[in-house]
């Protein structure tokens, strides 16, 4: 769901990034494409003697969907159910209260609810704490005069983008544990009496490592549509600009911002689509024994209670209910987004 | 044009901003080169920045010793291969038959395909289907579901689409069939988008580890992703037993288990193929939003 959403995000934005000419032919050609062949219908057998070999090129496409995507759907059941393996899906007893029972659960269980709680604060944090810091970098980015520093520059900064989480969290625990750098650092030059710490395994400083090992691992990526944006702007703005007497800042207040403003809603409100959806890569990778009692967000627990404690139907409803949220937080998103592309570009 | 004192200082300070941007993001990488170097008793006394102090090859041949990393290696390389070439062949060959002039019921399939990117059953029913599929513990787990990517398909398609039609024409009139036109000139046409699609699925393929930890209890089909994973789940342990002995607690029995240099040395490991790519990657990585944004 995540992955999907980063991808619609890209898409549209993109569109919002191609120049007007560009922009102008794609709907017209669609059109075109669609509206024009007004033939008479053509009988079944026509249509698979002429497109049959497509039709079969597109059918491992629609098998895969229907095994590991349509189907698992069915299972949604589970969530109303008191699920038993023995008893199989449907054999399975209704669960209580009409078969709401878990879903009331939710609310009641002081664990469950906590971890709704921390979805959202985590999510908020990511999106609203991480949002400026590409766009600010772009920007940067865009200043650099000489080409092979800025190539240089980039290169390095989109290089943690391809690292896996687990080994961002292996490059975590060395610059952080209590031999490592920063404990080295703080106890022989900055502070007196250092007692080490290692915020990997601290309960209280999950929120602040999950936040910054976003920051590195996406920023420097995560420039790169903002960078695409800054670049279109038309370089004759800055000149007449500097020409009556606009600073540095004046311009990327009054400019570059403006200009790349299309691009930046673009990313906030498909943002605000996957507000509901942690990482789960990045919370479980980060978790240990000692800090994952507190730091429990929807996703872990359903893994946790689900797959490891077998709680199969409580599970299927918590990830439903979570599911259910973010399909409507995502189809808003959209929603939004079309409103302000269609009238941002036309 | 002449450029003001400002302006100069404010390119100056930007420089800087940027070059400390690009340490941070980079030094804990070649930090962790030099302790994968470093002799492992040595690396404990911490210290080591940017070269190893005591070099060895040691932890590199302790790791290539370690049967079960072997056998991580293989199983990583092994879904990776499977993962690119099945699924680019997938998702081709849907893209291919859904820019075919006038196919009926494009739309509805489109539709379908794309339904479970914004709706799906969530972990459990997608294990339980797994479960039933007899998939759990079984190496085709890593490489079926993948497939099929919708993403990846609409970026091949809008491709296809940018394609000038009167090549497919003037071979048609030439006699050509479908199936030559198809591997002889639309896909020799379409090698960019091929290669960033495959990139992206290769990187994805080798960087995941939550698969292995949600569908296997059998550790035979580890990743080396997932032995990463071990190891730093050790490493919170160690750390915090050290912890309590530095600051006056009780010295709990220390799981000398791996040490750090050992972990780096496999971190290390694990991203030769990710840095040997690098320069592929970058490139591609950033043209494929580009292509992906033509027709969204």
């Amino acid at each position: 769901m995540k992955k999907v959403m980063e991808q619609k995000k890209e898409q549209v934005l993109e569109t919002a990034i191609v120049p007007d000419e560009a922009l102008a032919n794609i709907p017209a050609d669609q059109e075109t494409e669609i509206v024009v062949p007004k033939k008479p219908k053509k009988s079944f057998l026509f249509n698979i003697r002429k497109y049959g070999g497509a039709y079969l090129m597109i059918l491992p496409a629609i098998v895969i969907v229907v095994l590991f995507a349509y189907m698992p759907m069915y299972g949604i059941i589970m969530a109303f159910k008191n699920f038993d393996a023995r008893l199989g899906i449907m054999g399975s007893p209704w669960a209580g209260n009409y078969g709401f029972e878990h879903f009331i659960n939710i609310f009641e269980d002081p664990n469950l609810f906590k971890a709704v709680k921390n979805t959202v604060v985590f999510g908020l944090i990511i999106l609203f704490g991480g949002y400026p810091f590409p766009i600010i970098l772009a920007l940067m980015f865009n200043e650099i005069r000489s080409k092979w520093f800025k190539k240089t520059a980039q290169t390095i900064a989109y290089f943690p983008h391809f690292l896996s989480w687990v080994s961002v969290i292996g490059l975590l625990h060395t610059f952080f544990s209590v031999e490592g750098p920063l404990n080295t650092l703080m106890g022989e030059y900055l502070v007196e009496n250092w007692v080490p710490v290692n915020p990997l395994i601290e309960s209280k400083s999950f929120l602040s490592v999950m936040f910054l090992s976003h920051l590195w691992k996406s920023v420097g990526y995560s420039s790169v549509v903002f960078l695409a944006a800054v670049t279109g702007v038309d370089p004759g703005l800055y000149e007449a600009a500097s020409i009556d007497g606009c600073g540095k800042w004046k311009q990327a207040w009054h400019i570059t911002l403006p200009s790349i403003k299309p691009t930046m809603v673009i990313i906030l409100v498909m943002s605000l689509g996957g507000l509901f959806n942690t990482n789960f890569e990045q919370v479980i990778g980060l978790h240990n024994p000692y800090n994952r009692d507190e730091n429990q967000v929807i996703s872990t627990i359903v893994y946790y209670r689900g797959i490891k404690g077998g709680e199969y139907s409580a599970s299927t409803a918590f990830g439903l209910f979570q599911g259910g949220v973010s399909f409507l937080l995502v189809t808003t998103a959209n929603w939004i987004s079309k409103k302000i592309t269609e009238q941002s570009i036309w | 044009m002449k450029r003001s004192l400002g302006e100069k200082t404010f390119s100056v300070v930007n420089a800087i901003i940027i070059v400390l941007i690009c340490v941070v993001s980079i030094y804990p990488y070649l930090n962790q080169l030099a302790i994968s170097f470093n002799d492992g008793i040595d690396a404990r006394a911490g210290g080591i920045t940017l070269f190893p102090r005591k070099f060895t090859w040691e932890n590199y041949k302790l790791l290539f010793k370690d049967p079960a990393l072997a056998r991580a290696a293989n199983v990583s390389v092994g879904r990776v291969l499977a993962s690119t070439t099945l699924s680019l062949l997938v998702t081709y060959a849907a893209a291919y038959g859904l820019t075919r002039k006038g196919l009926p019921y494009r739309k509805a399939i489109t539709l379908f395909l794309m339904f479970p990117g914004y709706i799906s059953a969530g972990t459990i029913p997608h294990y339980i289907n797994m479960k039933n599929l007899g998939l759990l513990n079984n190496f085709w787990v890593y490489v079926i579901p993948g497939l099929f990517a919708f993403y990846n398909m609409i970026v091949i398609r809008s491709y296809l689409q940018e394609l000038p039609p009167e090549m497919e024409e003037s071979a048609k009139i030439d006699g050509a069939n479908d199936l030559i036109i198809m591997l002889r000139i639309i896909f020799p046409m379409t090698l960019p988008v091929v290669a960033c699609v495959a990139l992206w699925i290769a990187v994805g393929a080798w960087n995941d580890w939550t698969t292995t930890m949600i569908y296997f209890t059998d550790r035979d089909w580890d990743t080396l992703q997932y032995r990463m994973r071990i190891m730093i789940e050790e490493a919170a342990n160690t750390q915090k037993s050290m912890e309590s002995a530095m600051n006056g607690g009780e010295v709990q029995a220390q799981s000398q288990v791996t040490g750090a240099s050992v972990q780096a040395a496999t971190l290390v490991f694990t991203t030769v193929p990710i840095l040997m790519l690098y320069p592929f990657l970058q490139k591609y990585f950033i043209k494929g939003i580009n292509i992906g944004a033509v027709k969204g």
